[in-house]
């Protein structure tokens, strides 16, 4: 699509978006919302771009062997995490008794491992999104 | 038996999910254009979202969300709504994945009416 | 300690091996096979210690996150669980050495390293699904095995795998809403996803809303009927099955039907529990379902002539004995049943295997055309006759060992005309297995000598296919190490709650 309105209305809001998208993410754990919902927000604002400016500047701005790798490093980080817990004696994921910080109720940095592994899936959900797209539209 | 309208007022939402289901199911039995099935499914999963939620409703309670200077209160059960997060990945991930079959069956066959595609079918099994 | 984390090892490291395929740049060579091979061996080798250690000790349960029984998902380890999970891996490392050399000329080289992912996320669902004691876990793995499983058919792109994938996917989707649908209606009632603590509540529940897991077990039954192909559901099996890759075909038909059967007898027996489920009337039904599976499996393939699709339909016939034996509600039938899926996972995957090996040499499909083939390719038939010796239930071999077991409890449940119906069954299976080796060792070639695809049959198809066969006819000759592992681990599901 050609449309000079698409394009600059894309180019001023897509900052928000991402920032929203982020927000929805480090706040999981107090908030409706998790790692989900805040990578597909972060996601459509990817989509959008490639939506209004073309194929191939979409590629050149999120190529395929950096969201291949997010996705690779976002499950073995979320393994990572769990082995934590065998590590320390105890069966896989565990929480509080694995030594993870736990902080008090309410604040962003609380609750042990739940705001790491959200912030892995919430990587991985975005860059599965953003690949589906992309191999979806290259098929033509 | 009696029906008095308190009955039905008190469970539409387990009506309506049950009625959203029997349109989907109807949805992908009769049409044969492969998109219009796969919205049908779309249809089915929504209404089972739907169903699981309205479980784990209590009247009169707030959203669970712990609050610490408001002090404890009745929250709705939390459990089947982070059911329905993994329910809705694996709605997209079922529907992804159909529309790229078909977008392969679309450069196959030149066309994605199921009946067409039968005649194809069977026009090139007799050869 | 660190032996009972087992079943975390071997799937963490299948997950993470199938996450970093796609990183690998090089094209796929020696080294990637040998690295696949060697991560397959390391988890066999845990599986084989886990389940020496169950049969040491006392099966045990393991939670995740250190929280109680209610709170956390629970993975329940027992005898037949660590049984099953050592054949799948058995399985799956010969499957895949038969494919190293095999999946060159069927699909593009492009596309090897995500076939291998598929894979490999395929195996560790399937152990995941065998493993846990929790609904909506189940529910989950049973997702990430309906996707993979089709995408290892739709990997291959001609026209009729492409309607065959789609018809397969759409089903599943219609089961997998359908399950969706009865755990709710019974998280509904109890109040509860662990399978144990369901089951101590039931009693209970039955008697204030019967209807409720009347209707729970209705839309399970037809989920999971779509999903392992019982009679009136069995539709997209052969399609699905016939027009794959082989190692695909020999992975469906063998071990990923079975999976689901596994859930089923899981949910009957220890979620709901055997006096509901003959209480209500589904065992009838089950019985009625499996005795019509059994011959219009048989009699559909009397009419194909496609060889690969004629053993599709011989695996909807294998499928009603399974359930038959589930559905008899005793222990007898149970073990029978148990032992009919690990047989029939070997002679299926013999089978197959061998039917793929004669289609990469010559490209022959149809039956008829087979006269004289046992001549030039005389270990492959061998291997084939083996299997075909097993589904008719020839003395020595695993299948008649699992018929021998099916018709002592049927006849204990009192059901003889049963017995009746497996004999006519078992007929129907030699009138369509039998002509292919006959015509094949006896029959002379009429007219020209047939064209050879290619020259050679590689090493590796040959020596994975004897291995299978020559796992069946183990099992056969000595029964007993299998059967006592199974009636060791019956009274875990029927019955009696360990307390675990």
């Amino acid at each position: 699509m050609d449309d000079l309105f698409v394009k600059v209305t894309t180019k001023m809001i897509l900052p928000f978006i991402q920032i929203y998208g982020i927000y929805v993410i480090i706040h999981g754990h107090l908030s409706p919302g998790g790692g989900f919902s805040g990578g597909a927000i972060f996601a459509a604002s990817i989509v959008l771009y490639t939506l209004a400016y073309g194929l191939h500047k979409g590629q050149k701005r999120m190529p395929h062997s950096i969201s291949s790798k997010v996705e690779t490093g976002g499950i073995l980080f979320y393994i990572g995490i769990g082995f934590v817990g065998i590590l320390a004696g105890y069966p896989f994921l565990t929480n509080k008794a694995a030594g993870f910080p736990m902080g008090e109720l309410g604040k962003v940095m609380s609750a042990g491992l739940i705001p790491m592994v959200t912030v892995a899936i919430g990587l991985k959900v975005m860059s599965t999104i953003v690949t589906l797209f992309h191999t979806m539209l290259e098929e033509d | 038996m009696k029906l008095d309208l308190s009955l039905i007022a008190n469970n539409i939402n387990y009506i309506g999910a049950m009625v959203l289901f029997i349109i989907g199911l109807y949805t992908v039995l009769t049409h044969s254009n492969l998109i219009k099935k796969i919205i049908g499914i779309n249809i089915m999963e929504t209404s089972i979202f739907l169903f699981f939620v309205s479980i784990g409703y209590v009247k009169g309670a707030v959203a669970p969300i712990l609050d610490p200077s408001t002090g404890e209160k009745i929250f709705v059960n939390p459990l089947p709504a982070a059911m329905i997060l993994t329910g809705i990945v694996v709605a997209v991930s079922i529907t992804a994945f159909s529309l790229s079959i078909i977008i392969k069956i679309h450069e196959a066959y030149g066309t994605i009416e199921l009946d067409e595609i039968m005649k194809i079918r069977s026009v090139e099994v007799d050869e | 300690m660190s032996s009972l984390h087992f079943p975390v090892y071997i799937l963490m490291l299948l997950l993470a091996f199938a996450v970093t395929i796609p990183l690998h740049k090089k094209p796929y060579g020696r080294k990637f096979q040998v690295l696949m091979l060697s991560v397959l061996g390391v988890s066999w080798v845990m599986a084989l210690l886990e389940l020496l250690k169950v049969l040491w000790d006392a099966p045990y349960s393991y939670t995740f996150g250190n929280y109680e029984r209610g709170i956390g998902i629970e993975f329940l380890v027992d005898e037949f669980s660590a049984l099953m999970t050592l054949v799948v891996l058995t399985l799956s490392v010969l499957i895949i050495i038969y494919a190293l050399r095999d999946l060159e000329h069927e699909i593009e080289s492009s596309r090897m390293y995500s076939y291998f992912t598929l894979v490999f996320l395929m195996i560790f669902s399937m152990i995941g699904m065998i493993f846990t004691n929790d609904m909506f876990n189940l529910y989950v793995f049973m997702e990430i095995l309906s996707l993979t499983s089709v995408a290892i058919i739709a990997i291959k792109k001609k026209k009729d795998t492409l309607m065959a994938s789609m018809k397969y996917l759409m089903m599943g989707a219609i089961a997998s809403v359908t399950i969706l649908m009865g755990i709710a209606l019974i998280y509904m009632v109890t109040g509860a996803l662990n399978m144990s603590e369901i089951n101590l509540e039931i009693s209970r529940v039955w008697a204030l809303y019967p209807r409720n897991i009347l209707l729970a077990m209705g839309f399970m039954l037809t989920g999971f009927g779509i999903k392992a192909a019982i009679f009136p559901l069995h539709n997209w099996l052969p399609d699905a099955h016939s027009s794959a890759p082989t190692p695909s075909s020999a992975l469906l038909s063998g071990l990923v039907v079975k999976a689901y059967v596994f859930a089923i007898a899981k949910i009957m027996y220890r979620v709901i529990g055997e006096n509901i489920s003959v209480n209500i009337g589904i065992t009838n039904y089950i019985i009625i379902f499996a005795v019509m599976s059994m011959i219009m499996g048989s009699v559909f393939a009397l009419t194909q002539r496609d060889i690969k699709r004629r053993l599709a339909y011989s695996s909807v016939s294998q499928i009603g004995y399974i359930f038959l034996g589930l559905a008899l509600a005793s222990e007898l039938g149970f073990s029978a049943a148990l032992f009919h899926v690990i047989s029939h996972a070997f002679m299926k995957s013999a089978l197959f295997l061998s039917a793929g090996a004669i289609i990469y040499k010559t490209g022959i499909r149809d039956v008829k055309k087979l006269d004289g083939i046992g001549y030039e390719m005389p270990i492959t038939m061998t291997v084939f006759s083996v299997g075909v010796l097993g589904m008719i239930g020839i003395p020595g071999t695993s299948g008649f060992m699992s018929k021998w077991y099916l018709g002592l409890a049927v006849l204990d449940a009192g059901h003889p005309e049963l017995l009746a119906v497996i004999l006519i069954s078992s007929f129907l299976n030699a009138l369509y297995y039998l002509p292919i080796i006959i015509s094949a060792f006896l029959r002379e070639r009429p007219g020209k000598p047939l064209v050879m695809h290619r020259d050679k049959l590689p090493r590796t198809m040959k020596v994975s296919m004897v291995i299978v066969a020559l796992g069946s006819i183990l099992i056969g000759l000595f029964p007993h190490l299998v059967m006592d592992i199974i009636q060791r681990a019956v009274p875990t599901f029927i019955g009696i709650n360990l307390g675990l």
